[in-house]
């Protein structure tokens, strides 16, 4: 039996058309991953599933319901995660548990799903000041009181870090009996590799449909077989990388931490940070959400001012003289944090403005940028319209367009999908072969393997430093994700 | 029921933890007021004036002496023309006498005499001011002088009672009447911002994947606010009696009464407005724009509605703090006339009935408000 099944659906935003007759089912006792690059029409598919949005053509069946006009049948029996985390930051744990629990009619028993979530020590915190992961878990949680028969969920392991991702799956596959479904749209291949089912999508029709072991056994296998059918990724060199001029003091170490410091009352967000990263290397810093990853990238840039210790940007001290050091250094923050309202050659234009690049300069820079990226496309287009891929585009366009021999980069690929990540890394990988230095946080570890040094953080403390494969070994391990989990459950013993 | 319960106890909850809220609900009133109180002042204002006497005639001593004994004015006696003109170019002094050389002689002649008064046209309040004192002060002075007699007698006399505010002090219906501004940012700035946070925050699309209703949703912004809007008026009308001493004549409870149903007025607006713009900044400026300058020019309690041209007479028939401005500054003043009551009740019940019907009709449990056209129902 299916729980949703979809036939001939059209969905068009104006003359935009997000789902293309689409006709698919979603299996009964199945968790099925749901792919496609940004724009594929994942979340529209998935709130017609609800009934939050209406098709305009076809019909859609969930649970035996029409979500055109049953969706008050539809939401008693179904939990929804959006994309967005949808909890009351100002309620705390056990305010928001109590509120859903109310809203679905349902008793306050919470010792379970509590117990799950591993959420019961924090039930008085607010909401607002969980981490990343922490705030996914919740939702999780509120999603799951009442034991819904269809659970579906729009990226729900976006910025979450790969302990806390096992944990959001197992939850999901324990909440799993023979008469529920999940749904769960996903950018993380290797997650959507462990699921039942896997569904693919593009520009609004489907791709394939199937077991993913069915595209191969393998889940590195299995995420090139999918980028393949999301239009493929073609391996050329990064103009980005051909044209880029690095004018900077030499030096061998270009990013130093000694040791940092950041303190707020008794807490430590990061304790003793201390690392060299030498001319063109990546320097992967990883660890959980809140371990103090942010802290240290903010401290590193300037934006906060470390409680001891300093840090230099080629050579020169960035609490000494923080605008010069900053000048060599392109940043790219967790969030978009341009202009929303400007269009991208606007955003461009006043990146060149404060970096205090000459005119000509600074036109000439904007042109090159604009072809590399292909934004010529998107030209009148508020940057808040834009699709996320070609935000982050743009964010590391904003971020090298005066050529710093230094990136900073946080999270840059936090809910991109697999191709614009490909494309992203191939321009960081091609710049460090020229000599740019990047230091870079991400939760993909299929991205740390990227970087030449890892520092493992936890808790505000570097755990492991080394290369890739010097950590792997030390825990015998053949992949990161592996190496990461198994380093941070060991540290926590010691601790 | 149980949810609409939940929905109340989680806005409450928010309430609480934002202070901006308790800012809004007791600062913004207690600050409005003083500046009723202190800042603004219809009444007649003391005004400063120089006085140069040409005519030497020692009768004119008691007519200086006049002006500036009076309660109104404050005179500077110049004897050199130019400093008295520079004065006034200088907003030193409001305006000016000169009493010419042969105004005793005019006098005494039974002919009309002449007194140039000189008043600073750019600033034309005062100077209205300048001229009905000194007017004022001149006729008296003549029927006291010695020349008394050659006044003809006016044929009508009129007699001045100033009933409900004997003492002519403006805070007396200004400070009640501001309630009406005050209550109506207050109520807007509550409530314009709180559905439009839930569509911004993301949060909207989880309530909407629960089964919860219009009303239900409506109403869990409606009591939350209403309470609180309601103690904030409360506090206002403490203020207003307590520490400014305006006094009350009216009842409590229809005062209570006609300002919870002024105030669901203010909520249903400013709910209106979230709906509407689903951004919170957006939806702030939006507040301000249509409730609070209407409610500050257009309630009649700077400017009187029957001076105005007649469309924005009838356009203020759709304000709710017009009415309410009727209502309490007559509530106050007067005590309460069970017809003003009924009047501005009816009307502000009506307008809040419309406005919650357009609240519940804007809220929709989808994420889009139509059905597209090529579904066949």
């Amino acid at each position: 039996m299916n729980a949703v099944s979809i036939k001939n659906v059209t969905k068009k935003f104006g003359d935009i058309i997000a789902l293309d007759d689409l006709s698919l089912d979603f299996p009964t006792g199945k968790i099925t991953g749901l792919m496609g690059a940004d724009g594929a029409g994942k979340t529209t598919l998935l709130r017609l599933i609800i009934g939050l949005l209406l098709p305009n053509a076809g019909e859609i069946s969930t649970l035996g319901y029409d979500p055109t006009t049953n969706k008050d049948d539809i939401v008693q029996v179904i939990g929804y995660m959006p994309q967005k985390f949808g909890m009351y930051e100002d309620l705390s744990i056990q305010e928001n548990l109590e509120l859903y629990a109310d809203l679905r009619d349902k008793p306050h028993d919470f010792e379970k799903v509590l117990d799950m979530t591993n959420l019961a020590p924090f039930t008085k915190r607010l909401a607002g000041k969980l981490s990343g992961g922490m705030k996914q878990k919740l939702g999780l949680a509120c999603t799951l009181l009442g034991n819904p028969k269809l659970l579906i969920l729009d990226e729900p392991s976006v910025g979450v870090d790969p302990i806390s991702r096992r944990e959001l799956i197992k939850l999901v596959k324990d909440s799993l009996t023979e008469d529920t479904a999940v749904i769960w749209a996903t950018s993380y291949l290797d997650e959507a590799h462990n699921f039942d089912e896997a569904v693919v999508l593009d520009k609004g029709k489907l791709l394939f449909q199937g077991k993913p072991a069915t595209l191969s056994p393998t889940a590195k296998g299995f995420e090139e077989e999918v980028v393949k059918l999301m239009g493929g990724f073609e391996d050329e060199p990064s103009k980005l990388a051909e044209d880029y001029e690095i004018v900077a003091p030499q030096s061998e170490y270009t990013v130093e931490a000694d040791n940092l410091c950041k303190r707020y009352g008794d807490f430590y967000a990061v304790k003793n940070n201390t690392f060299r990263i030498k001319r063109g290397e990546i320097f992967g810093l990883l660890g959980p959400n809140g371990a103090g990853k942010s802290t240290s990238f903010k401290m590193m840039c300037g934006l906060a001012k470390p409680t001891s210790g300093t840090a230099r940007i080629v050579g020169i001290d960035i609490q000494d003289n923080p605008s010069v050091a900053r000048s060599y250094l392109g940043y790219m923050a967790q969030k978009f944090s341009l202009y929303g309202d400007l269009t991208i050659e606007e955003n461009m234009n006043f990146f060149v403005g404060i970096y205090g690049l000459d005119y000509f300069t600074g036109r000439k820079r904007i042109a090159e940028l604009k072809e590399i990226f292909g934004f010529d496309k998107y030209a009148n287009t508020p940057t808040k319209d834009l699709p996320l891929g070609i935000k982050q585009r743009l964010s590391l366009a904003c971020a090298v367009i005066h050529e710093p021999p230094v990136l900073f980069l946080d999270e840059p690929t936090s809910g991109v999908d697999a191709v614009g990540r490909r494309e992203f890394w191939q321009h960081i990988n091609a710049l460090a072969k020229k000599g740019v230095t990047v230091l870079v946080t991400t939760h993909f570890m299929d991205e740390a393997e990227y970087c030449d040094h890892i520092s493992l953080f936890l808790a505000g403390q570097t755990i492991a430093i080394g290369t890739p494969d010097e950590l792997k070994a030390s825990v015998g391990a053949d992949n990161m994700e592996d190496t990461f989990i198994r380093i941070i459950e060991k540290s926590s013993i010691e601790v | 029921m149980k949810i609409t319960l939940a929905l109340i106890k989680k806005e409450i909850l928010q309430i609480i933890r934002d202070p901006s809220t308790i800012l809004v609900a007791f600062i913004i009133p207690a600050i409005m007021m003083v500046i009723y109180m202190y800042g603004v002042n219809l009444d007649t204002p003391r005004v400063y004036l120089g006085v140069r006497i040409e005519d030497t005639n020692p009768e004119l001593r008691s007519f200086v002496d006049s002006i500036s004994k009076s309660k109104y004015m404050t005179s500077y006696v110049y004897t050199d023309k130019d400093s008295m003109y520079k004065d006034i170019s200088d907003a030193k002094i409001n305006g000016a006498i000169i009493i010419p050389n042969d105004f005793t002689e005019k006098l005494e002649q039974g002919g009309v005499a002449n007194l140039l008064v000189i008043t600073d046209g750019a600033a034309l309040n005062s100077a209205n001011y300048v001229q009905s004192y000194v007017t004022s002060a001149a006729n008296t002075w003549l029927s006291l002088s010695k020349y008394a007699h050659n006044i003809k007698s006016p044929i009508v006399n009129t007699q001045v009672r100033l009933w409900y505010n004997q003492s002519i002090n403006s805070h007396h219906f200004i400070l009640p009447g501001s309630m009406a501004i005050t209550m109506n940012l207050v109520g807007l700035l509550l409530t314009s911002l709180v559905i439009a946070r839930e569509w911004e925050r993301g949060t909207m699309e989880s309530l909407l994947g629960t089964h919860i209703t219009a009303l239900q949703l409506v109403a869990g912004k409606y009591v939350p606010y209403f309470i609180l809007a309601m103690l904030s008026c409360c506090f206002s009308l403490v203020l207003c009696v307590q520490v400014f001493g305006v006094p009350f004549h009216g009842s409590i409870i229809s005062t209570l009464f006609v300002c919870s149903l002024f105030i669901l007025c203010c909520i249903g607006l400013g709910l209106t407005i979230s709906t509407i713009f689903k951004n919170q900044f957006l939806a702030c400026q939006a507040a301000l724009g249509v409730g609070f300058m209407p409610a500050q020019l257009l309630s009649g309690l700077m400017f009187p509605i029957n001076s105005m041209p007649e469309f924005f007479q009838t356009l203020t028939m759709l304000l709710p703090p017009r009415y309410f401005v009727t209502f309490i500054e007559s509530e106050f003043l007067a005590g309460t006339i069970p017809k003003v009551v009924f009047t501005s009740a009816m009307y502000l019940a009506i307008l809040s009935v419309l406005l919650f019907a357009v609240v519940y009709k804007k809220t929709y449990t989808r994420l889009e408000d139509k059905v597209p056209k090529e579904v066949k129902s």
